[in-house]
């Protein structure tokens, strides 16, 4: 039926092109009311189909499902290949979840270019979304590299602060670095493609395909090489410590929205699972790869939670966590073990609800000060009390808390990490007791107290609009955190595949070794 | 060598579109010359409807493989010279329609810019099909030759006279060099045609020949050391003939050196290939600073065209069929996106006057059409995908990794992130800054015929690229006897003449 279905209808396709065909129809729209809706409707149709996608797919299997293969340059053995599995397709439905509340979150906050905002909003969607769905890594290479277009615009031209020039252009360089030594690793794997297909099977072929590049063994000092040049790629994209120092600035100078989508799709750490790990198992598990990785991730874990700790601003302060929470999200995935890589996946996913939502809340707050910064805060639950409420879920979720659904994440991630290494757990522990510091003292100085002398006595509460989007993240953040079964049975299929495949590899290098001295 | 001209009219076949186009620049000259009251835009239709039925004939040379060669192998018509007289054509077309405002400022001599024009084309679509020593200096001349007047069009501006001045200096200075270069070839191999010279051993003499020889077309293409003439010459030249110059003759002259290096030097790859990275990596990075500091959006595309030369030569130095096969296709993505950026430029120039980075403040509310397509022609030189440059760099990236050429990879890499940071300086001008004087730029219907056709061809070679890939893979078949190491020659095979 799935079959039959898909092959008639490629969904994806249609999920991925949906956006940008409507940003182009939005160009012909003249009134701004026009266009908040039928953007809204866009991103509702997204919602709606990926849900479908959600609701159609096979969980607790590790095959890629609603493929869609056609040839896009054969010279160069480029294809258009598009599939989810549990590793993406959680990430297409919070993508689409984001922007639907993205597009109400910009209804009124956005005043001026209102259409050219929603085209690049959706723009960015589609952007998002290709990096999610490609099988193909000159796809996905495309559509990493077209989204600094809109993100470019979106900081330079809706953000709010009066370095916004010098943070999308920094912004822009930094990922670009990043993708051109990504550029050429993925080279690298086509190359090696090239000289393994025409020594076994004699026909001269290259192929970008992430499913045939996976059948095909790698020397292990090339593994290396290539791992460090695509991991230069996503770590600048995710931001890994130290190649963190664009987010603080796109995060605090760029819009709401826009910061919201940056922070919320953890678009670095997702290339991790995708490509670096199962295509290059050796290297990934090589003891210097796993030991400078780690310790970079344990670097960003207390680093970021150090730096959040003493931030006067909102947007700073989250921006620093969203870079300590990264530096879990790395421990995880380089404790490679089942507990680790499951629980980075989930971490990845709840982030986009707590970070964003969190971004969101700043939002809130900046909307009625015209600032992020705490000293314009104070007292202000007695005035904002709903505000103040979901403000609390969400950071609650956000540092961990049991019955949130950070806490499945971050308690899964420990898991592993101790069973890897028990002191990268230890280590990583201490960022859960600094999260929950920064935190609680920011929320303490801001919401409770004496109300501060900056706050408006005119204040309102949350809009309608505001609680639209704060009631369903907090939906979501409880129901992952109480009942995370559906979550976990989507991407168990998924992770279970590749730590056999970490687990199995060394021999089946063995075997290769072994055929190729004869 | 024996001269003995015996031409049979299905020789003449192969020469079509040369004679063809001969006649009709006659035609062009003869009508404005009998009815000089005729609107000269008329002229440059008449012009274009040469080099459409032109284009037509060599499309059908194409799809029927007419390939041979003519006078002792001087002249050589096979699928890569279709190819190149294909993208001259195809360029000149389009320089034409874009300057038939901007001839408006000329003084004198309106008629016969576009017979200019359509000469310097014919000369070079010689070149594209100069098969020995001889007929590449003589065609190099004819087509350089229009160019020196050209350049210095605007009688009476002074910098277009002093960029004529530069360019004719410096042109004859190439050309001496040639001529002796030639000389030193030819005294030590006794061969002019390139297929007779790949055996020839590696004396000193020979090594100095055609080092300068490379010297002579190097700057020809703008490559560094050889490009000093380039800012000066862009800047001070009517627009659409910086336009011209920025790809015609680069085209024809890569012609050239893809037939010296592959065919007459492939078996001292190896020695080459050391002079061919360091002038490409020179290249990217010279072309790539100095960009950033201009203000001024010729000299802007000046440099970021002795940047895209640089990579062009990546393709060169990797000196495979692949390689080759990259630099037709990356040709093809610059001559869409550059003309396109020129067109930009123009139909800006003519409205404001000027060609300042600066007076684009906010040109995306003063025209978003140009605007919009500013940007994507500059996002395709830099290689955003999905367009066209972004494929040609992929291209050859990959061409140059199979060979091992990591060093060069990653000085291109950085040079992209490098030139995206000045090309965003223009873009930045288009949308971020508040125009001084809002007003709406009109553009003219041929203007935007030329910015629809560039736009087409960024987009489309970007999203679909299949069917020009196979192009130029047809188109360098030729070169696939001429790669491996132990090169063994075949000629071309000849379905009309000798």
């Amino acid at each position: 039926m799935l079959e039959e279905l898909t092959a008639v209808f490629p969904i994806l396709s249609c999920i991925l092109f949906l956006p940008v065909v409507g940003a182009i129809v939005l160009w012909f729209v003249d009134d701004e009311d026009t266009v908040r809706s039928s953007t809204l409707t866009i991103a509702l149709v997204e919602l709606a189909l990926s849900v479908f996608v959600l609701l159609r797919f096979v969980p607790e299997s590790a095959a890629m499902q609603f493929a869609e293969r056609v040839q896009w340059i054969p010279a160069l053995g480029i294809s258009y290949h598009l599939a989810v599995d549990g590793i993406s397709v959680l990430f297409v439905g919070l993508t689409a979840f984001l922007t639907v509340l993205v597009v109400v979150y910009s209804w009124d906050t956005i005043r001026h270019q209102v259409k050219l905002y929603m085209m690049c909003l959706l723009a960015l969607e589609t952007t998002t979304m290709g990096v999610f769905l490609s099988l193909d890594l000159i796809l996905f290479f495309v559509f990493w590299e077209l989204m600094l277009i809109p993100s470019y615009f979106m900081i330079k031209l809706w953000g709010g602060g009066a370095e916004r020039h010098y943070a999308a252009l920094k912004f822009v360089i930094y990922t670009l670095l990043g993708s051109v030594f990504m550029l050429v690793g993925i080279a690298l794997l086509d190359i090696n493609y090239h000289q393994w297909a025409s020594l076994h099977h004699s026909d001269h072929a290259y192929s970008f395909d992430l499913l045939e590049l996976l059948t095909v063994p790698i020397p292990i000092g090339q593994q290396i090489l290539i791992f460090w040049l695509m991991f230069l790629g996503f770590a600048f994209k995710a931001p890994v410590f130290p190649f963190h120092t664009w987010l603080p600035d796109a995060l605090l100078e760029g819009p709401i929205g826009m910061a919201v989508v940056l922070a919320g799709l953890k678009l670095g750490t997702f290339g991790f699972i995708r490509f670096s790990i199962p295509l290059l198992p050796d290297a990934s598990k090589s003891d210097t790869v796993v030991m400078v990785v780690v310790v970079l991730g344990l670097c960003a874990i207390l680093y970021g939670a150090w730096m959040a700790l003493v931030q006067s601003d909102f947007r700073r302060l989250l921006a620093y966590s969203s870079v300590s929470h990264l530096g879990f999200v790395v421990v995880g995935l380089f404790a490679l073990n089942y507990q680790g890589l499951q629980g980075s996946l989930l971490t990845m996913i709840n982030l986009g609800f707590s970070t964003a939502g969190l971004f969101f809340i700043a939002g809130f707050l900046y909307s009625r000060q015209q600032t992020t910064q705490l000293a314009a805060f104070g007292g202000m639950a007695r005035q904002v009390p709903l505000l103040a409420t979901f403000f609390l879920i969400i950071g609650l979720a956000s540092i961990g808390l049991p019955g949130t659904n950070g806490f499945v994440g971050e308690f899964l991630i420990l898991l592993g990490a101790f069973e890897a290494k028990w002191w990268v757990g230890s280590v990583a522990v201490l960022g859960v007791i600094f999260g929950a510091a920064y935190f609680l003292w920011y929320y303490e100085r801001s919401m409770l107290g004496p109300l501060g002398s900056a706050v408006k006595s005119t204040m309102s509460d949350l809009q309608l609009r505001e609680m639209v989007i704060a009631v369903s993240l907090s939906i979501m953040i409880l129901w992952i955190g109480l009942y995370p079964s559906p979550f976990l049975r989507i991407m168990n299929g998924s992770v279970q595949a590749l730590v056999d495949r970490l687990h199995q590899e060394k021999t089946a290098a063995l075997d290769n070794s072994v055929t190729e001295g004869r | 060598m024996n001269f003995v001209l015996n031409l049979s009219f299905s020789d003449l076949l192969l020469l079509l579109p040369e004679i063809f186009l001969t006649c009709w620049l006659c035609v062009v000259i003869t009508v404005d010359f009998v009815s000089p009251r005729l609107p000269k835009e008329r002229l440059a239709y008449l012009s274009v409807g040469g080099l459409l039925a032109t284009l037509g004939c060599l499309a059908w040379f194409d799809v029927n493989q007419v390939s041979g060669t003519l006078f002792g192998n001087m002249f050589v018509l096979d699928r890569m010279a279709i190819f190149f007289k294909i993208f001259i054509l195809g360029s000149t077309t389009l320089v034409i329609l874009a300057s038939i405002e901007y001839v408006d400022r000329f003084t004198l001599f309106r008629g016969e810019y576009y017979a200019l024009v359509v000469m310097s084309a014919l000369g070079m679509m010689f070149m594209a099909s100069a098969n020995d020593l001889l007929s590449v200096f003589v065609s190099l001349e004819f087509s350089t030759l229009g160019f020196y007047i050209l350049v210095s069009y605007l009688r009476d501006d002074l910098a277009s006279n002093e960029a004529g001045l530069k360019f004719f200096i410096l042109g004859v200075f190439a050309a001496g060099l040639f001529a002796y270069g030639i000389s030193l070839v030819y005294g030590e191999t006794g061969k002019l045609v390139f297929s007779d010279m790949a055996s020839a051993p590696a004396t000193p003499g020979l090594i100095i020949g055609f080092l300068l020889i490379f010297a002579a077309l190097g700057f020809k293409i703008g490559a560094v050391p050889f490009h000093s003439w380039i800012p000066d010459t862009y800047h001070g030249a009517p627009t659409p003939v910086t336009a011209f110059l920025s790809i015609a003759p680069k085209g024809a002259a890569l012609a050239i050196l893809l037939r010296i290096f592959i065919v007459a030097l492939g078996t001292f790859k190896p020695t080459w290939i050391y002079l061919l990275v360091v002038v490409s990596i020179v290249s990217m990075t010279y072309g790539n600073i100095v960009a950033i500091a201009q203000r001024n959006i010729k000299r802007l595309l000046a440099y970021s065209g002795i940047a895209q030369i640089g990579n062009v030569l990546i393709g060169l130095a990797a000196g495979t069929k692949m390689g080759n096969d990259a630099i037709l296709f990356y040709l093809l993505a610059y001559l869409f996106a550059n003309i396109g950026a020129f067109a930009v430029v123009i139909a800006v120039s003519q409205a404001i006057g000027r060609d300042e980075i600066e007076d684009y403040r906010g040109l995306g509310r003063r025209s978003p059409f140009l605007a919009f397509s500013m940007l994507l022609f500059l996002l395709s030189l830099a290689g955003v995908p999905p367009l066209a440059g972004f494929i040609g760099k992929l291209y050859i990236f990959i061409a140059a990794i199979k060979e091992g050429l990591y060093t060069l990879i990653t000085v291109g890499l950085i040079n992209i992130v490098i030139s995206m940071y000045y090309y965003l300086i223009v873009v930045k001008q288009m949308y971020i800054n508040e125009p001084i004087d809002p007003s709406p730029i009109s553009i003219r219907g041929h203007m935007k015929a030329v910015i629809y056709v560039g736009l087409a061809g960024t987009l489309v070679i970007g999203i679909y690229p299949q069917p020009f890939t196979d192009w130029v893979v047809a188109a360098t078949l030729m070169f696939a006897n001429f790669v491996t190491p132990a090169a063994t020659i075949t000629p071309p095979t000849l379905l009309i003449g000798s």
